[in-house]
């Protein structure tokens, strides 16, 4: 198969950010030079972004740029996905349970799982933010889901 | 002189109390802790401990706060050699080398460094604030938006310098971060912009959830790609102490960061943040061999800690001698000081001339205290280092995941940070360098705001840029540093050409 | 790869079974049975926080139970705002509101989430806080006569900064500007600290401000006092004629603050909240501490402060509607 320039990925991406730009400002006043409305400077920054994506894009047609980026999924999905479940949970769940359940699950990022290690890793951490942010530092975080409520 | 002397030591009598000493040590101690923890930078962390305050005498309330500032800032720097993870924005750039140092096997030296970089800079800058704070608070006031805009574009193309790799998408990146930076409410027009109709977003995205996402969560993944558990940071620590060869490589880079960030500390329409920017690039420009950085090189520590350090300790100028808080520390430290009853402005000083000095010989000891208190601290930390991977990243993850939620009480941020984790792992693989963007990310929202001030001011004049004098001298000093920046990438592009 | 998934696979479901169960939360006994969480939709250390720290330290010790001050920021108060408005009506959760989020807001944003009237049940009246103008001490204009004469002269040319687009220092300008018949140009700033920069440093000629952070200035004889916002005199700055009585009558345009809790509030628990809070509010200590802030206690029953929120709305809409000071 033939190398893909990360180059060229990289101007794609700064064409399409740009141009987005471009175009939500199209939503907002644009005033003139002299009273800028809201879209002005964002639209100048957007054109600007698209040259720049569209000067590195072409540049990686003739110019060797690094390695053709090999995307690793496992890990990629298992830590972002455990962020965003430690989003969710939060707030729902309180504290600790959130603590487990995102530990174990970006826990299984890495290769070496071991059950007890796991566990031990588990319950040090929740000790640890309950301790810390709850009764150390009193943040309004709650431990427990309400129905743990007395 | 001898006025600040006996100024100084009136201070001194009433910061040296037993109780204050307590108080700033405390105050130190607590701030480093939570500085350290990810996402809890000292604006949290002054505004949980703003209640325990409450109790206090005005001046060992302020003491205790400021000790926190201090410790925070110092930690923030910690968790970003140690972990990639900037906790606010003057510690990006201590990312790029010290991480880099760190994972050589060097971060105790990397720590050290910046510890006694930023009591040096600490102290220096505090007399500066004792001899000529008035002075200079007036000063600052000449600067007007049309100054502050050419100081952000002389900023910007400092911001392309702290790429090593291609300057091309170096600049792409922080247009982007600029573009980043507009989402939210337009401070002109009260137009919310890019947001979705998601309030959650009309304030912006805060610049700790970038800084996550694209450093920590980016960092966390692209580890966990290696197959062995051995390659991922097991460095051979060499030395818990920087080595006289460290010295005599960083003093030059302490003194001109120190210079830098007592200047820029003093501007209060946020000079300060970019003190440590600046900083790295003046190190990169002066250095004879600019290829070692972002490769460990301890001056890219030194300097913009030093100039970091500075720019904090100066940043009180304003508030104490206007009462003008210019960022949102000193808004903190200026309710702090309103919750005490004391009206922060011109008069404090002479009114309150204890508390005014008092509050001043305790930034030497806080300085002092906070290294005393992190040295022996280093060993802990890089002792942390040789925990196996596969344990501390769980923890940092759990760790940036409360800390960034704590920001605001809120998810939201949250799952934007994990969004920026995606992004940062993508440039990652396309040898795209975020630090450029976070710095474009901080400018883009100033830069609009002060150009289109100056224009509504000047009544749609855009000469006022040229004629007012520091004005033209910023941009003058931009368009230098812009010719030495593109000048040799050129030439270097030609020869590659040619070789190629 | 199948099997590699597996946990994570069941971390999932399985949090989403926790999820669906737990939706249901238990409060019942004698109010206040638990702390009692008091919202603050800004910042800590501004304004607002500090008023709602002062009132809760001393609700705590009336009530039995910890005032916990949160700061919930975001979008001028309307993130912390809508989520008080959608929180159980359990006396449980309290807001600490300004003419901000429950009087400018809702004529400037058209999809404000919440009706500042309707979601709410309107607890006490805390404090009002006039606003004072100010110009340079190097300007030429002493007083609002002189100030309205020479923007008549120089029309579009005079300039006033605010500590943003809809806010109230915004907004007492434009009632100034249409109720005084003048152009004079706005400058909004993020905040008003750098607004107050720029004034100190002459980029602007004046600018509506609290009466807290300009106090200091006009003592140090860096600042002039023109007029306060208010309709009487404030005990801060007894010298300085009302805007009203120095050339715009009948003018006012003043910030407060206030507690209300989400709607429906029970008839008990709102009595005995509104009568603690006005015993707060006339101690000395804290009577003394909200007059150093630059503002006046107010206190008195709900429906009071239920009249004075329809009667601002109404107000500030007129004034946005003139103005032209849109949100999106």
């Amino acid at each position: 198969m033939k190398r893909v320039n990360p180059d060229l990925w990289a101007g794609l991406i700064f064409i399409v950010t740009g141009g987005a730009a471009v175009v939500l400002s199209r939503s907002y006043e644009m005033g003139t030079a002299a009273r800028m409305g809201p879209a002005y400077f964002p639209t100048v920054l957007g054109l600007l972004l698209v040259l720049l994506g569209l000067m590195v894009a072409v540049r990686s047609f003739w110019q060797a740029g690094g390695e053709a980026p090999r995307f690793h999924f496992r890990p990629l999905l298992l830590i972002l996905g455990s962020v965003v479940l430690f989003g969710v949970l939060l707030e729902r769940l309180g504290l600790i349970p959130t603590t487990i359940l995102t530990v174990v699950l970006s826990r299984w990022a890495s290769r070496e799982f071991k059950g007890k290690e796991v566990a031990i890793l588990v319950a040090v951490l929740s000790l640890l933010a309950a301790g810390l942010f709850v009764y150390g530092l009193s943040l309004p975080l709650r431990l427990w889901p309400e129905l743990w409520r007395y | 002189m001898s006025g600040m002397l006996g100024n100084l030591a009136l201070g001194f009598g009433a910061a040296l109390s037993p109780l204050n000493l307590l108080y700033a040590f405390f105050g130190a101690l607590v701030g480093t802790l939570i500085g350290v923890l990810p996402g809890l930078g000292p604006i949290a962390t002054i505004a949980m401990l703003l209640p325990v305050s409450y109790g206090l005498e005005p001046l060992t309330a302020l003491i205790m706060l400021a000790g926190i500032f201090y410790g925070a800032q110092y930690g923030g720097s910690t968790t970003a050699i140690l972990v990639n993870i900037p906790g606010e924005s003057s510690s990006v750039v201590t990312c790029l080398d010290g991480y880099a140092l760190a994972r050589k096997g060097r971060a105790g030296p990397a720590l050290g460094i910046a510890a006694l970089s930023s009591l040096f800079a600490g102290f220096v800058a505090t007399f500066i604030i004792a001899l000529f704070g008035p002075v200079l608070a007036e000063w600052a006031l000449k600067f007007g938006p049309a100054e502050y805009f050419s100081l952000m574009v002389l900023g910007l193309v400092a911001a392309v310098v702290l790429a090593h790799g291609s300057l091309l998408k170096a600049v792409a990146m922080v247009v982007l971060g600029l573009l980043l930076g507009l989402i939210g409410t337009d401070v002109n027009s009260g137009t919310m912009r890019f947001t979705f109709d998601l309030y959650a977003l009309s304030d912006g995205i805060d610049f700790v959830v970038v800084a996550m996402g694209l450093f920590g969560f980016a960092e966390i993944i692209s580890n966990l790609e290696q197959t062995s558990e051995r390659q991922i940071l097991a460095p051979k620590i060499q030395g818990v102490l920087p080595t006289w060869d460290d010295f005599r490589q960083c003093w030059k880079a302490v003194l001109r960061g120190t210079a830098l960030g007592s200047f820029l500390g003093i501007l209060p329409g946020g000079g300060a943040t970019l003190s440590s920017f600046a900083a790295y690039t003046l190190e990169k420009k002066v250095a004879r061999d600019p290829s070692r950085f972002g490769e460990g090189a301890i001056e890219g520590v030194a300097g913009p800690e030093a100039a970091n350090n500075a720019g904090a300790q100066t940043s009180f100028i304003p508030l104490l001698t206007l009462g003008i808080p210019s960022n949102a520390v000193m808004a903190l430290m200026l309710g702090a000081m309103t919750i005490h009853g004391i009206t922060p402005g011109p008069q404090v000083m002479s009114e309150q001339p204890v508390l005014f000095w008092g509050m001043i010989a305790s930034m030497l000891i806080g300085n002092l205290m906070l290294v005393l208190l992190n040295l022996p601290l280093i060993s802990i930390w890089v002792r942390l280092l040789s925990v196996p991977y596969r344990l501390l990243y769980p923890a940092i993850l759990l760790l940036c995941g409360i800390g960034i939620y704590s920001i605001k009480g809120n998810s939201f941020d949250v799952f934007l940070a994990a969004g920026f984790g995606l992004l940062g792992y993508v440039f990652r693989k396309l040898d795209c360098e975020p630090a450029p963007l976070l710095l474009g990310l901080i400018l883009g929202p100033m830069m609009e705001e002060y150009l289109r001030r100056a224009m509504l001011l000047s009544q749609g004049n855009a000469a006022v840029f040229f004629t007012r004098p520091i004005s033209l001298a910023m941009l003058l000093a931009a368009a230098v540093l812009l010719l030495l920046i593109v000048v040799p990438a050129v030439r270097t592009n030609r020869e590659k050409a040619f070789q190629g | 790869m199948k099997r590699a998934f597996r946990i994570p696979v069941a971390v999932v479901v399985l949090a989403v079974v926790v999820l669906s169960v737990t939706g249901v939360g238990l409060a019942k006994d004698d109010y206040p049975a638990k702390p009692v969480r008091m919202i603050v939709a800004f910042s800590p250390g501004g304004a607002t926080d500090i008023i709602a720290r002062i009132v809760s330290q001393k609700l705590s010790e009336r009530l039995g139970q910890p005032v916990v001050v949160e700061n919930k920021p975001g979008a001028t108060g309307i993130i912390g705002t809508e989520m008080v408005a959608k929180s159980p009506a359990d006396g449980y959760t309290l807001l600490m509101v300004t003419a901000g989020t429950h009087a400018i807001n809702a004529s400037l944003y058209s999809k404000l989430p919440y009706d500042p009237v309707k979601d709410f049940t309107h607890v006490v009246w805390v404090a009002n806080a006039p606003n004072v103008l100010v110009v340079n001490a190097s300007n030429p204009i002493n007083s609002v006569k002189e100030l309205i004469e020479a923007a008549k002269k120089k029309p579009g040319q005079l300039t006033f900064g605010s500590a943003g687009s809809g806010s109230t220092l915004h907004l007492a300008g434009e009632l100034f500007k249409s109720m005084a018949g003048v152009d004079i140009v706005h400058v909004p700033y993020k905040g008003g600290a750098p607004a107050m920069t720029d004034l100190l440093g002459g980029q602007i000629a004046m600018m509506f401000d609290s009466i807290s952070q300009a106090v200091p200035h006009i003592n140090a004889g860096k600042l002039k006092a023109l007029g306060v916002t208010s309709a009487t005199r404030s005990l801060a700055l007894p010298n300085i004629p009302t805007i009203a009585e120095a050339g715009v009558p009948g003018y006012e345009a003043m910030a407060w603050f206030g507690v209300v809790a989400p709607a429906k509030l029970p008839k008990p628990i709102l009595d005995k909240l509104n009568k603690e809070i006005n015993v707060v509010l006339q101690l000395p200590e804290v009577v003394d501490r909200l007059r150093e802030l630059g503002t006046e206690p107010v206190g008195g029953s709900p429906a009071k402060f239920t009249a004075h929120v329809e009667a601002e709305v109404a107000k500030w809409a007129k004034v946005v509607k003139e103005s032209g000071a849109q949100v999106n």
